[in-house]
């Protein structure tokens, strides 16, 4: 009996082993866009034609995507969401100059209040409706009122007052005039009316079209697996140019750098030093070096608009004194590919004023003294990167306050905006923009803004500049405006960046890229003639 | 008997309320508000409007011990709820969770077969290669951390060799669902073993040595029964009473520990759930993984008192 026991308990747990390690596929979560056969004869095809694909991936680990849908293209944009995801209009590396996308062109009225917009005709969705002016005027109103999206969009759509479509013909009418309004039409999705219209704008991010979605560009989901991948086809109703990389796999991953390594995906970016050293020594990546606004800057937390202020942060000869404390310069050796800034305008832009925050300790050690800031107080500092590199900064900007005489202590937070006005607890956060433009660094300032109203106590010092800079098309006037805008901007030190970090996009050597091809900031999206890839 | 069990079975009511309170108050008390992880910071002025609606919807504006209450209500009624990104968590775990448990229970076999299997060797012939070969092994698996452990074996047998995935669990143009499984598998369950077998090698040794020494095993030698027969028939079976207890307890240690692993290899379970959960303040999902951990412990442990109470009778009696 107990010999039984024992063959028939080994049999089961042999069993269970062999069940459990071909469960895989088949279940949890897998689903797929066609029939079961459809989608196991393409899996098969797929297994002869393992070297047309492209390998990317979507980092879990930073908490901007979850691996149970495709990311949506409202937020931030990557490389997969760009090639399933159309705008009106498409951009150039420098995201500033736009050409025909979903429309095949634009014309804009004298005082730079009326944008019409012409669709092409003949578009379809990969399931083959039409793609036309109702999915655009859908997708802009309710990107209004939508959860999740990008400030780029809020700020470029809040000055739309009227939309009015007839027949391929968008008009466009603004309340006032909003400069870059093309340059964000080139990056804002179209989605499908027919398949979202039903669905409350507040939860659009969840809803389980995310896990088949009906898709405008060259490639549209083939199979989606919870927690592992999903793979991209070919769109059979994309009216351009086909791809000539057949099909795309796009892994959910926590660390873009093992993913890279373990051959997960041939294009990725970043700008940590430990992934940039890495891969720009690895013989299988080739590194292609993106300028883009990424500012590293410090915030004071000065007051909310409900008029609770932090008193040590009032006095600003002590803001600037903290500032004159720490060598930006030495902090920005940290990064590969850093330039110091002394305002939101980088330092090599001919609009910047010419102005230098000076690393002198003594002087603020001096400074910070005469102020009469409580140096037994400690100086509270958040941040929310915890690589070893943002780590290794915060630590080294301790050092330089402590040898002004301050007692410092830093805290890893959730997040270096909110917790600065949530609590209270802190006098500086320590943060990372990645701005579309220098407009969006100013936008900050608005009196208006939702969260940093909540920082700086709704200054309006700010706000008829910044409305100034949005509408002006004269580049002689922006350049004007911005030095005025420096010009406050630096005299109260509300928020003093550090350094702008510039990006790395790494591609597999195995794929062939037109040489041609310029890189833009990652997280937008701008034409690099994929169409035109290959596999070697 | 059964008054043991019912009683030790009615315990785990109590506990689980009391854990599943004490983790939804701390989430409260984190100041995390959910708001703000759903909406971006432009929208929150924006549609100041729509943001309260969603509030409400949501409960947010209710005391905390009415929250608490209607979700547990929810709960009891087979309603887990949903994650702050509008997922049925219920739909949530029912993927991740067979996930983590295929890979806490081969990690499981395999520690108990090599782990115990060592150690008994290690006891019958102490002060051998094995024995001393099974003591370093040992200190260096309770030694370096299991995080550790599988970057270097991503580096080593993922980077390097190319041999095994260094993440997920499914590729999407596998041949074989089952080499496929395994291969993806491997690394993680290997991870998690390592660990264990440390630490049951170490326990099942140091028991038979005890055994072995006992009075009533030099009788059965005096007796002239077989060696193989006293190892096996009177020194393995009494030594096993208590490793069996110490392999119960590593159970939720093996779902819990799994937060580490499944991160390091990408693994969609529990573990990662939980992480992902807990970096976007996802608390609906935070809280119910934790209750999933913690009814693991206490199962286990109920399961350990009723095989302590089965293999020895004093236990009962003393109850």
């Amino acid at each position: 009996m107990k010999k039984l026991f024992t063959t028939l308990l080994s049999a089961a747990l042999f069993l269970t082993m062999a069940v459990g390690c071909s469960t895989g596929n088949s279940s949890s979560g897998t689903q797929s866009s066609g029939s079961d056969s459809q989608t196991n004869s393409q899996s098969d095809s797929k297994n002869d034609n393992t070297s047309k694909t492209l390998n990317l991936a979507i980092s879990t680990g930073d908490g901007s995507s979850t691996d149970d849908k495709v990311p949506t293209p409202w937020y931030n944009r990557t490389m997969a969401t760009n090639l399933m995801f159309r705008s009106l209009f498409t951009s150039d590396s420098s995201l500033t100059e736009v050409s025909e996308d979903l429309a095949s062109g634009y014309t804009v009225s004298e005082d730079g209040l009326v944008y019409t917009i012409t669709l092409k005709e003949n578009l379809k969705w990969s399931d083959g409706e039409a793609l036309d002016l109702d999915d655009v005027v859908y997708s802009i109103q309710t990107a209004q009122k939508a959860a999740r999206i990008n400030s780029i969009y809020t700020a470029a759509f809040a000055n739309i007052s009227e939309m009015k479509a007839e027949g391929n013909v968008l008009t466009l009418t603004l309340s006032t005039p909003y400069s870059t309004m093309p340059q964000v039409l080139a990056q804002f999705a179209v989605l499908p009316e027919h398949k979202l219209s039903s669905v409350d704008p507040l939860k659009l991010d969840s809803d389980p079209f995310w896990v088949n979605p009906v898709t405008s560009g060259m490639y549209t989901v083939d199979t989606f697996n919870t927690g592992n991948y999903f793979t991209l086809r070919i769109n059979e109703n994309y009216e351009g140019e086909k791809p000539k990389i057949e099909s795309v796999t796009t892994y959910f991953v926590t660390d873009f750098l093992t993913a890279a390594m373990a051959g997960n995906t041939d294009f990725l970016y970043g700008n940590a030093s430990d992934l940039v050293e890495q891969l720009s020594s690895d013989s299988n990546f080739t590194a292609h070096e993106v300028d883009v606004l990424f500012y590293k800057y410090f915030i004071f937390n000065m007051k909310g608009v409900d008029g609770t202020e932090n008193e040590a942060m009032q006095n600003v000869e002590v803001r600037k004194s903290i500032i004159e404390a720490i060598d930006r310069a030495s902090l920005a050796d940290l990064y590969p590919n850093a330039k110091v800034l002394n305002s939101g305008v980088p330092n090599d832009n001919e609009a910047y004023n010419g102005f230098d925050y000076k690393f002198d300790a003594d002087k603020a050690k001096a400074d910070i003294a005469a102020s009469g800031y409580d140096l037994s107080r400690p100086l509270r500092i958040c941040y929310y990167n915890n690589d070893q590199t943002s780590i290794d900064l915060i630590n080294t900007v301790v050092y330089y306050l402590e040898q002004a005489g301050l007692k410092v202590e830093a805290t890893l937070s959730n997040d270096g905006t909110t917790d600065l006005f949530t609590t209270r607890n802190y006098d500086i956060g320590f943060k990372g923009k990645s701005s579309f433009s220098i407009n969006e660094w100013y936008t900050e300032y608005m009196s208006t803004d939702a969260l940093f109203a909540n920082i700086f106590g709704g200054d309006t010092a700010f706000d008829s500049l910044i409305a100034d800079l949005s509408a002006s098309t004269d580049k002689a006037d922006t350049n004007r405006i911005l030095g005025e805008l420096q010009g406050i901007e630096q005299e109260n030190a509300y928020k003093v960046p550090v350094f702008t970090v510039g990006t790395y996009v790494f591609t597999n050597n195995k794929l062939s890229i037109p040489e041609s091809v310029e890189f833009c900031n990652p997280l937008y999206n701008c034409d690099v003639d994929y169409e035109k890839w290959e596999i070697k | 008997m059964i008054k043991f069990i019912l009683k030790k079975l009615l315990m785990i009511i109590p506990m689980l309320l009391i854990i599943s309170f004490v983790v939804y108050y701390g989430l409260q008390m984190t100041g995390i508000d959910p708001i703000n992880f759903m909406v971006s910071p432009e929208t929150l002025s924006a549609n100041a409007d729509n943001i309260d609606v969603l509030r409400e919807s949501l409960g947010l504006n209710d005391p905390l011990i009415v929250q608490y209450f209607r979700w547990l209500g929810n709960c009891l009624q087979g309603d887990l709820g949903y994650s702050f990104d509008g997922s049925s968590i219920s739909d949530i775990i029912s993927v991740r969770l067979p996930y983590t448990f295929e890979l806490a229970g081969y990690s499981l076999i395999l520690s108990a077969v090599i782990g115990i299997g060592i150690g008994i060797i290690s006891a019958i012939r102490q002060n051998g290669i094995v024995d001393y070969t099974g003591r370093v092994l040992a200190v260096l698996g309770q030694a370096v951390p299991q995080f550790l452990v599988g970057i270097v074996l991503i580096q080593i047998f993922s980077i390097k060799l190319g041999i095994f995935p260094s993440a997920n669990r499914v590729s999407p143009d596998a041949k074989n669902a089952f080499v496929d499984g395994f291969m993806h598998m491997f690394l993680p369950v290997l991870t998690l073993t390592i660990g264990m077998v440390a630490v049951l090698m170490r326990y099942a040794r140091n028991t038979m040595l005890d055994v072995l020494n006992s009075d009533y095993i030099k009788t059965a030698r005096s007796k002239g029964i077989p060696e193989w027969k006293v190892y096996i028939k009177h020194g393995f079976r009494n030594a096993m009473k208590p490793v069996l207890v110490i392999l119960m307890f590593r159970i939720p240690m093996l779902v819990g520990g799994s937060v580490v692993i499944e991160s390091v290899f990408s693994y969609p379970g529990i573990g990662m759930t939980m992480t992902n959960a807990i970096t976007s303040g996802d608390y609906p999902v935070v809280l119910i993984t934790t209750l999933i951990i913690a009814a693991t412990m206490l199962i286990c442990s109920f399961m350990v008192d009723v095989i302590n109470a089965l293999l020895d009778p004093r236990v009962r009696l003393g109850e």
